[in-house]
């Protein structure tokens, strides 16, 4: 199995070191090019994002590694000794169960991140495109890319959010499903404030409203969002039309009250409520959470969720781990397999002469006979052939697990049917 | 083979589909559950095959006696989780209707008298309706209610800030109100006609007032108790606690109005 994976990532090596070595997508084709002929390999292709940098490659024999740890060097601008010390070499199986994890999101830095799958996607069509890839790397990335679409479809690893304003996100979805036409408030416009709203807005939220004391910073903050400034007098009127209120003032008092939620809650026809209070000291007064259709979540709260996230993705990571280990076993039983192929196929064309020689022999002796005669004698010795043959092919594939079994076999073989 | 083989067959799925379903919670994969549907649409199958049974043997609807009416009312609800689920991908919603599914026909199992013959004095087109309409009414109901029960869980857990074994699976808030609601209003329409056909049955067949048995009560306290809590939907006045109060209630009379039905 000819594969190979040499590489640095954020575990092995500082950030100093993988930006040198990075490679920008609009210079993928051109690198890819130039890897191409470094040495004599059957295909090549290139990962390189904020967190590793990886050459995969397909070649015949391992001495070529040399002249690929030489070009990240010199790429990284540093010594081979120095390189040494973050490189990691991967071969045979240890490429896809690599592979697999990183498409999976299990090696990257925030276990489970989504991105990473469109990068590992990008570099194949990369390498694709610049016709640097060979059937068993093709292989070797669609298997890659199907396997982290089975991680996730069937841990959900990617699903929870594991950063305030995305648990933000999480949770409105939560409560209201589809973000799309809602209205978010938001009180005062500080920065984690703004940041939840940017990655509420992501989601299609309809309006944003912001209220702030400074109504200038309101203006400016409304702005950015294409959304409304409103005056601190007005919030109640708005409670009742906006679907998440967002709170992050500097009011060392609380902004909202209880029977404020209540009356808009009243007015909303117990359409439900989510508020967000991003300050300390807290501006939400916290007997809202006691009212029914309001859900109030304080920043400790939303930590929580969270970190609870993180901790659910690391079980999940487990799930993750074992389906990798099954597809990587599969993989490499299919790889192993494919590699008696070439006697496979030595044998059938071996026995295929012999019989198409025999049956001339015989039909020459034989004298005329008719089509369906001919026909008769060509199916019967097809499938003596190919009973003979049964057993041979399927040994050769079962041994795929044991090298020194599969190898002795193949000689056995080669010698007994007198292949070259 | 005996007739009955089908309903055992069914109901040995549905315990399989049903405690794989509930395994799910805790290994929190989506294989279990997909394992679970799986196994309770195998269930489903041979459910039909017994209710087509006795069809075909009784030349009625599958509806005179308890086990009859259970084993519908099981095969309805189940054909309105699978809308559902096909519709929405709602998985959550089976930790309560595959046990309702396996309680009902574990009924029909235990009691044991399908293949009734109906007496002639019942074989009426506004019978035929009456029982077919309250059985489809009553599972669209009990579906209604798996969501209200879905809708109360996840707004504890967003409550409470804890998740609970559910969270995962439970889709919004919103989805859970809006299938409970139409599910509910769509069932309620249903069970009403159903129910004015039984009045009028009765009122044709006795010449007199309605007999108020327990099931008849039970019936009618259910149908109040389903208006409630839709009217809370349509005016705004859902409180989860009056709501899960209310549907509980109502899922009690429903039980007892169906064990009501032991003699037509």
């Amino acid at each position: 199995m000819p594969l190979i994976l040499i590489g640095v990532n954020h575990r092995t090596a500082p950030v100093a070191v993988r930006e040198r070595m990075s490679v920008a997508d609009a210079q993928l084709a051109a690198t890819l090019d130039e890897l191409k002929v470094i040495a004599p390999i059957d295909g090549v292709a290139l990962l390189s994002t904020c967190n590793r940098v990886e050459v995969i490659l397909s070649a015949e024999r391992e001495d070529v590694i040399e002249a690929f740890v030489d070009w990240l060097s010199a790429r990284g601008a540093s010594s081979r000794s120095e390189l040494e010390k973050h490189l990691y070499i991967l071969r045979y199986a240890d490429v896809a169960r690599h592979l697999f994890r990183v498409a999976s999101g299990l090696d990257s830095m925030v276990v489970g991140e989504p991105q990473i799958g469109g990068q590992v996607r990008t570099s194949f069509l990369a390498a694709q495109r610049s016709g640097a890839i060979d059937p068993l790397l093709h292989r070797l990335f669609e298997e890659t890319m199907r396997v982290a679409r089975k991680v996730r479809s069937e841990t959900g690893i990617g699903e929870h959010a594991v950063s305030v304003p995305y648990a933000a996100v999480e949770l409105a979805r939560k409560i209201f499903g589809d973000l799309h036409g809602l209205q978010a408030l938001l009180l005062g416009a500080g920065k984690m404030s703004e940041l939840t709203a940017e990655h509420l807005a992501g989601f299609g939220l309809k309006q944003i409203f912001v209220a702030n004391r400074a109504h200038e910073r309101a203006e400016e903050m409304a702005a950015r969002f294409r959304g409304m400034a409103i005056r601190f007098e007005e919030i109640d009127p708005h409670l009742a039309t906006c679907d998440i209120v967002i709170a992050s003032t500097a009011a060392p008092h609380y902004v909202v009250e209880a029977q404020q939620v209540e009356r808009a809650l009243t007015a909303r026809r117990m359409r439900n409520l989510f508020l967000i209070d991003l300050s300390v000291p807290r501006n939400l007064d916290p007997a809202i959470a006691q009212v029914d259709g309001a859900y109030l979540y304080n920043i400790d709260d939303l930590q929580q969720v969270a970190d609870s996230n993180r901790e659910l993705r690391l079980q999940k990571a487990e799930q993750a781990e074992e389906i990798v280990a099954r597809e990587v076993d599969h993989f490499r039983r299919r790889l192993l397999a494919r590699d008696a192929v070439p006697t496979i196929v030595e044998l059938q064309e071996r026995l295929e002469s012999i019989r198409t020689a025999e049956l001339e022999k015989c039909l020459r002796r034989l004298g005329p006979v008719t089509a369906d005669q001919r026909q008769a004698l060509e199916l019967l010795t097809t499938q003596i052939v190919n009973k003979i043959l049964h057993y041979p092919i399927l040994r050769l594939k079962e041994s795929a697990d044991e090298p020194q079994e599969r190898e002795s076999l193949r000689q056995t073989i080669r010698k007994i049917f007198g292949l070259r | 083979m005996s007739p009955n083989f089908t309903l055992y067959a069914a109901l040995l799925f549905y315990t399989a589909g049903t405690l794989i379903a509930l395994a799910s919670l805790f290994t929190r994969e989506r294989r279990t559950q997909h394992a679970a549907l799986v196994l309770m649409i195998g269930g489903f199958l041979c459910h039909t095959t017994w209710i087509g049974t006795i069809c075909a043997r009784t030349h009625h609807p599958p509806l005179t006696n308890l086990p009859e009416a259970a084993a519908f009312v099981a095969w309805c609800i189940f054909v309105v989780e699978l809308a559902l689920f096909i519709r929405y991908r709602v998985q959550a919603a089976s930790f309560f209707v595959y046990p309702l599914v396996l309680m009902l026909l574990t009924v029909a199992a235990v009691v044991h008298e399908p293949f009734a013959q109906m007496d002639p004095a019942l074989r009426s087109s506004l019978f035929t309706a009456h029982v077919l309409l309250s059985a489809v009414g009553v599972a669209a109901l009990l579906t209604g209610l798996a969501f209200t029960a879905l809708s109360y869980a996840q707004d504890r857990a967003l409550k409470s800030k804890h998740r609970g074994p559910l969270w995962e699976w439970i889709p919004s808030l919103s989805v859970c109100r809006t299938l409970s609601y139409r599910t509910l209003a769509v069932g309620f329409s249903i069970y009403t006609l159903g129910i004015l056909a039984g009045i009028l049955w009765s009122y044709r067949t006795t010449a007199g007032p309605i007999d108020m048995r327990v099931k008849q009560l039970g019936g009618i306290t259910a149908w109040i108790l389903f208006a409630v809590l839709l009217q809370s939907y349509i005016s705004g006045a859902y409180r989860a606690r009056r709501t899960a109060l209310i549907s509980v209630g109502a899922f009690v009379a429903i039980v007892v109005a169906m064990l009501g039905i032991h003699h037509v």
